[in-house]
């Protein structure tokens, strides 16, 4: 565990200390939008619009991975960018550098354990009773009602891989930040900002409560994933209500594909080709290959899949498809005892292999 | 009823260079197999995507069998190791799936072994009959 120390400051503070004492060239958070219900992704480059900004607004509109590796793929920024990031996303942008799809040179990761996020058409900056039920259950290490079914369910809510870890779980909102500096980067950071590293403080037992109420909730959530899939008529009684418009996976931030394999012209048939089915079935709903399109993307990305939720929170008809993913997601990564996000010097499993292994899987 | 089921559909994902060879030699020796098999020739077995064999499933084949040169003997060198990834990769989505696994077999047969060709197609197929028909064959809304 590293060191935390009470940085005696509060957000406002250190939102500000970014910028006069790291010197950043950026801040990138989350924001209030201008309609005051609803708050987004932002990249602030002077102190003046700090005031909006929200960095722990339980919400996710986008991934923010994807947009880390929208400013960082081209070419890493010349000057530095903090970025605050959700453990989830932190730990899709590393499954990102994997794909070089990121890269993590002059970004300052700061990051908290999360205590979830509800699902983004059902909060509003407004929602004072939620919000507030929400950071009582934050100050103690509780899962709050109505967070997303994946958040409940997540087990590594810790941001690990952060330069700057702020503990939030068990801790009351109006205190002073407490800050833990994991890396290098993170090091030379608490010295700009002339922290008294004197000032150390206690990790809460309320990280360890919330993380045993998670895994009976994961434990819960596997096995009713494993339950509901169930060979052909599971998934079709899962599946029937998707309307093929592949919004999961253009949220996704794995899936980074600009022509999504699942768009091709190889999923363009010749009406002879739906004669052919016909005339096995006797009948066909169309548009076909609805349940190959999500067995097909988990064979993609399922090793990758950090279980952020984002595919399940823009479903227009309410599948399940992030507790799937996370769920049939982790049985593929157990397989190659992999876990996504952990390390950017993982090889990704397809492309590695050892010379002797996986023989349960021959013959 | 399931020991009859004489129209059983195997897609069999063949590599070129070994296990599709053998399937010629057993051809050429005059060896009989059953005929319940459909061979797609691939260059490598690393080029068969967990994506193909999903499809072979949900399309309703009964079996999918992936037949690659022995670990050590590709003749690309490495491909068959990545494929070994692949299938496993595929067997277990398809087994999260509850699409049987047992549905897909990986076998790796030299060039030279036409025999072997015809005992695992045979094994393979009397496996495939006696797990019946996949469901999924008859599934109108997949
Ligand atoms: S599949 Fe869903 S839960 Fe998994 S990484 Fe993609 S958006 Fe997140
Ligand atoms: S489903 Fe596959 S091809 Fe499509 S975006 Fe995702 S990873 Fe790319
Ligand atoms: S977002 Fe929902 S409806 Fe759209 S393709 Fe994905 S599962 Fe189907």
């Amino acid at each position: 565990m590293e060191t935390m120390i009470d940085s005696r400051m509060i957000m406002t503070d250190f939102l500000a200390a970014l910028f006069d004492k790291l010197d950043v060239a950026a801040v990138a958070a989350m924001s209030k939008l201008p309609s005051g219900e609803k708050a987004a992704y932002t990249l602030f480059t002077d102190k003046s619009g700090l005031k909006e900004c929200v960095p722990f607004f339980p919400a996710m509109p986008a991934n923010a991975a994807r947009a880390i590796s929208k400013l960082t793929r081209e070419e890493a920024p010349s000057k530095t960018v903090a970025v605050f990031l959700r453990p989830c996303e932190l730990r899709a942008l590393t499954e990102l550098i994997k794909i070089k799809q990121a890269s993590l040179d002059n970004l300052l990761i700061i990051s908290y354990d999360c205590s979830g996020v509800f699902p983004f058409q059902k909060i509003n900056l407004s929602d004072e009773t939620k919000l507030n039920a929400y950071q009582d259950a934050v100050s103690t290490g509780k899962n709050s009602e109505g967070i997303r079914p994946v958040c409940a369910a997540c087990t590594r809510f810790t941001p690990r891989g952060a330069d700057i870890a702020i503990s939030i779980v068990g801790r009351s909102a109006d205190q002073p930040l407490v800050l833990s500096f994991p890396s290098e980067k993170g090091q030379t950071a608490a010295k700009q900002l002339g922290l008294d590293v004197s000032k150390t403080v206690e990790a809460s037992p309320a990280v360890e409560s919330l993380a045993r109420e998670r895994k009976t909730a994961e434990e819960a959530l596997t096995e009713q994933v494993n339950e509901s899939l169930s060979g052909a008529q599971g998934l079709v009684n899962i599946f029937d209500r998707c309307i093929s418009c592949h919004a999961c996976s253009y949220v996704c931030p794995i899936c980074y594909c600009k022509n999504c394999y699942f768009d091709s012209q190889t999923f363009e048939y010749f009406p002879e080709s739906y004669f052919t089915r016909m005339t096995a079935k006797g009948t066909l709903r169309m548009p076909v290959d609805r349940v190959l399109f999500h067995l097909g993307r988990l064979s993609h990305m399922g090793i990758s899949c950090v279980a952020c939720g984002m595919c399940e929170d823009v479903c227009p008809v309410n599948i399940p498809v992030s507790q799937i993913f996370k769920t049939a997601g982790s049985k593929a990564q157990a397989v190659f005892d992999y876990i996504p996000g952990e390390n950017s010097d993982d090889p990704l499993p397809l492309l590695a292999y050892a010379e002797n292994e996986l023989e349960e899987f021959e013959d | 009823m399931a020991n009859n089921e004489t129209d059983i559909k195997i897609v069999a994902f063949l590599c070129n260079w070994c296990t599709f060879t053998a399937a010629d030699l057993a051809g050429t020796s005059r060896l009989k197999y059953a005929p319940n098999i459909r061979i797609v020739k691939v260059m490598c077995s690393s080029r068969i995507e967990p994506v193909f064999i999903l499809k072979a499933l949900l399309d309703g084949a009964d079996g999918v069998l992936i037949g690659g040169c022995a670990p050590g003997d590709c003749h690309y060198s490495k491909g068959n190791f990545y494929a070994r990834r692949k299938i496993a990769l595929a067997k277990t989505l398809a087994e999260s799936a509850g699409l049987d696994s047992d549905r897909i077999r990986l076998s790796w047969i030299p060039a030279s072994e036409g025999p072997k060709f015809a005992h695992v197609v045979n094994e393979f197929t009397e496996h495939i009959k006696n797990l019946g028909y996949n469901p999924a064959r008859r599934e109108v809304y997949i």
